[in-house]
């Protein structure tokens, strides 16, 4: 039984989307078991539960449900994405209590704006927004985050800003925050030691090194290939690799500081826009589309022909390999499907707008300024009914919902205080 | 208007919250009401006696004749009951998956059909009684109404589907409610052209089914249900009810107003006084005679105290419900439409 579920984990991997709390294992195969088609008849009614809990509490921590209900979305939509309207969710419960301030420094109240944060574009705006505002000055996940999106950035420096402030503020857990501060600074020192490295490692020696597929000298009669197996001792690289030998030097020289040589993302970014010279790679993959060749009829193109002198004409052909290089399969037949782009559908995919005008703190500002403008009763309008419950959370209630819910929570209690009666009440069903 | 109105309250009202009154298809003067006190209620009006009532294990939210002795209703339990009139005899015929929200009956197709909270409508074979189908929705369904062969299906969402009762295998329409605000109720046209969709936020739009955009420019929407005060104060618009000759309508909001509207002159035609509390529901009989009115507090501002809840019968005149010149003006439609209306 475990071994199918896990099967079925691993076959949707992709489109997990990874949390930093990591997933309940249950929750996550329930989710993906649904996530064919549609949402199951459990989640929905989970999701309205919480609907009707967030519209009912009538406690003194209403923030406890929002927090719930959100864990429980992260949980229930690991692919993320609009269906778990978790943006909608964390905004909505931001901005709900930006005036609370008995929650200002509630390490839940933190987390939901680190997380909302992080579900928009100008983050650092949102966490200079909290500091101004005053939330979460007094806890180190705030200034964790915060530091962190600074160095993504590359600016360790305000990055250490960050921390000092933290620091200086005791923000709690302290020994977290100095814990983290230490790793940024141990990072910031060695990316600042790699700097270094790389500008003076043309000093160092070079290291011979032995080359792949290389021929090499023999000795004696025996034909005895030496020991040593660099430098002179290469007969040559040209058999079968001839178009190798660049790629070497390359990496000789790269390497030559005999360290271990660390991925680097940034460097690696760089790598790609050189074009490599490599032959016999597969056919490129059919994602250029604007540079494939249309295709055409084959049967009364003419070959042409070799001029009378011979083939003075023809190019010299390249020197071909002596081996068939390995190519995957898969790679080998590129999809040649014929593949039209309707103009109307073709923005499905368009890219988010980076600077649309409705960025996330506008609309935080607004909230803010219409709350300031309700207080003083300049509405021009007034809703004749509860809106603020219809419309909370990221559905909307119908007045008879609501009163549904609150009549199923009244016969619920009537009958917890005497349980004689749903006895009664199946009899008549 | 000389003539002197007559309006009297139903005798035996229920004791909770109206939730729907609707009159029998065929016999003008009898009524069903349905109740949050868990009943659903026979009256005959013009006698004002209550002939039946009979009960659910939960409240009803909505309730519908089938034929002049069947009466068809739906509770929060998620029970649907068919009763017969004439013998008292309860059937349970069937189930949603959460509470059922609207009950209507199809004429041409000869179904019954319920919505649900759900996020589904089922047909019903009213002679069986049997499920014929289930049929998934966007949301939840908060009204319905029937249009002939098609069913319009307004749910959360702001979302309205017409569907095609001859052919469930697909949506024939996926349309987003041109009020900005949650869809309220929606009523179709007797003539079947089209329907009036009513928001919580004091507007009502009047809408064409024929896709063509020629058809489509000419569909609009007003305000309605507001009160002018300091502060315009804006209230639901919750029960919409056509008359079956004219082709006007009437409305209900929370303010406790009902209007009657002429949908080709874009007029109100008349207002009649303000009733004690909102206006949950309401019902012309089958030959536009009567109105049934159903002033009952929707707990719009939460469970607070509010004026008894009551339904009230209404004579109508002509002249509160006819448009008025319908040759003069060239908003109305086409006279091709017309006949067939009539």
């Amino acid at each position: 039984m475990a071994e199918g579920e896990d099967v079925e984990w691993e076959l949707c991997k992709e489109n997990i989307q990874p949390l930093r709390r990591g997933r309940n294992m249950s929750a996550l195969l329930q989710a993906l078991s649904q996530s064919k088609d549609g949402l199951s008849p459990a989640i929905l009614q989970q999701r309205q539960a919480f609907e009707s809990e967030l519209r009912l509490y009538n406690g003194d921590d209403p923030l406890d449900v929002w927090d719930r209900y959100i864990k429980w979305s992260e949980q229930m939509f690991p692919r993320g994405g609009k269906e778990s309207n978790l943006s909608t969710l964390l905004e909505q419960a931001v901005t709900r209590y930006t005036d609370e301030k008995k929650y200002h420094d509630d390490p839940r109240y933190v987390d939901l704006w680190i997380k909302y944060a992080q579900h928009c574009l100008q983050r650092l705006d949102i966490y200079r927004y909290m500091k101004a505002q005053g939330i979460g000055i007094t806890q180190a996940s705030f200034y964790i985050a915060w530091a962190e999106e600074l160095e993504n950035g590359g600016n360790f420096l305000k990055a250490d800003l960050i921390f000092q402030e933290g620091l200086r503020m005791l923000a709690q857990p302290l020994d977290r925050l100095q814990q983290f501060h230490r790793l940024l600074q141990a990072r910031a020192s060695r990316q600042a030691m790699n700097k270094v490295d790389d500008s003076d490692s043309d000093d160092e020696t070079k290291q011979p090194e032995r080359v792949s597929l290389a021929e090499l000298k023999t000795r004696g009669k025996k034909a005895a290939v030496p020991i040593v197996r660099t430098g002179a001792a290469i007969k040559s690289v040209s058999r079968g690799l001839s178009l190798r030998a660049a790629p070497v030097e390359e990496r000789s020289s790269q390497s030559s500081n005999s360290k271990v040589v660390i991925f680097d993302e940034n460097k690696a970014s760089a790598v790609p826009s050189e074009p490599k010279f490599e032959p016999w790679l597969a056919p490129p993959p059919a994602r250029a589309k604007e540079n494939e060749k249309a295709v055409e009829k084959w049967c009364d193109v003419k070959m042409r022909q070799k001029s009378k002198f011979g083939n003075a004409l023809m190019a010299a052909p390249p020197p071909k390999p002596t081996f068939q290089p390995f190519v995957d399969e898969s790679d080998e037949t590129p999809k040649m499907t014929p593949c039209k782009i309707i103009p109307t559908v073709n923005n499905i995919l368009s890219a988010r707008k980076p600077c649309r005008d409705d960025t996330p703190l506008k609309r935080l500002l607004e909230h803010q300024r219409q709350q300031k403008e309700g207080e003083t009763s300049k509405d021009p309008e007034k809703s004749m009914y509860c809106k603020e419950l219809l419309f909370s959370g990221t559905t909307e209630f119908s007045l008879e919902e609501l009163r549904a819910e609150l009549y199923i929570k009244k016969k619920n209690s009537q009958a917890a205080v005497c349980p004689g009666e749903p006895a009664t009440d199946t009899e008549t069903k | 208007m000389s003539m002197v109105t007559s309006e009297y309250k139903l005798n035996q009202g229920p004791e909770d919250g109206i939730t729907a009154v609707k009159f029998s298809p065929s016999t003008a003067h009898f009524l069903l009401v349905s109740s949050w006190d868990c009943t659903v209620r026979l009256y005959d009006v013009v006698a004002n006696t209550m002939r039946m009532k009979y009960q659910h294990t939960a409240p009803v939210l909505d309730c519908a004749f089938y034929d002049p002795t069947h009466a068809w209703s739906g509770d929060l339990d998620t029970n649907l009951k068919m009763h017969d009139l004439n013998t008292d005899q309860d059937t349970i015929v069937g189930k949603h998956d959460a509470a059922i929200r609207c009950v209507e009956h199809c004429p041409e197709v000869n179904v019954m059909v319920t919505g649900s909270w759900d996020r589904s409508v089922r047909l019903w074979d009213p002679r069986a009684p049997c499920n014929a189908g289930t049929f998934t929705q966007p949301d939840r369904v908060y009204t319905m109404s029937v249009a002939g062969d098609r069913l319009i299906v307004g749910t959360a969402g702001r979302r309205v589907l017409v569907w095609d009762l001859r052919n469930m295998g697909y949506v024939q329409q996926r349309r987003e409610s041109s009020l900005k605000f949650q869809t309220r109720c929606i009523r179709a046209f007797p003539n079947k052209q089209g329907y009036v969709l009513s928001s919580i936020e004091g507007r009502v739009a009047v809408e064409y089914l024929d896709p063509s955009v020629e058809v489509q420019k000419k569909k609009y929407a007003f305000k309605c249900h507001r009160l002018k005060d300091v502060v315009e104060q804006v209230y639901p618009v919750n029960a919409i009810s056509f008359h079956s000759v004219h082709n006007t309508f009437a409305t209900g909001g929370s303010d406790g107003f009902v209007n009657i509207w002429d949908p080709f002159n874009k007029k109100r035609l008349c207002q009649f006084h303000r009733y004690p509390t909102s206006i949950a529901s309401l019902a012309f009989n089958s030959d536009g005679g009567l109105i049934a009115i159903a002033a009952s507090y929707m707990h719009e501002m939460g469970d607070i105290s509010h004026p008894e809840d009551a339904a009230y019968i209404r004579q109508v005149t002509d002249a509160e419900t006819k448009p008025n010149a319908p040759s003069a003006s060239p908003r109305r439609w086409p006279d091709a439409d017309k006949t067939a209306a009539d």
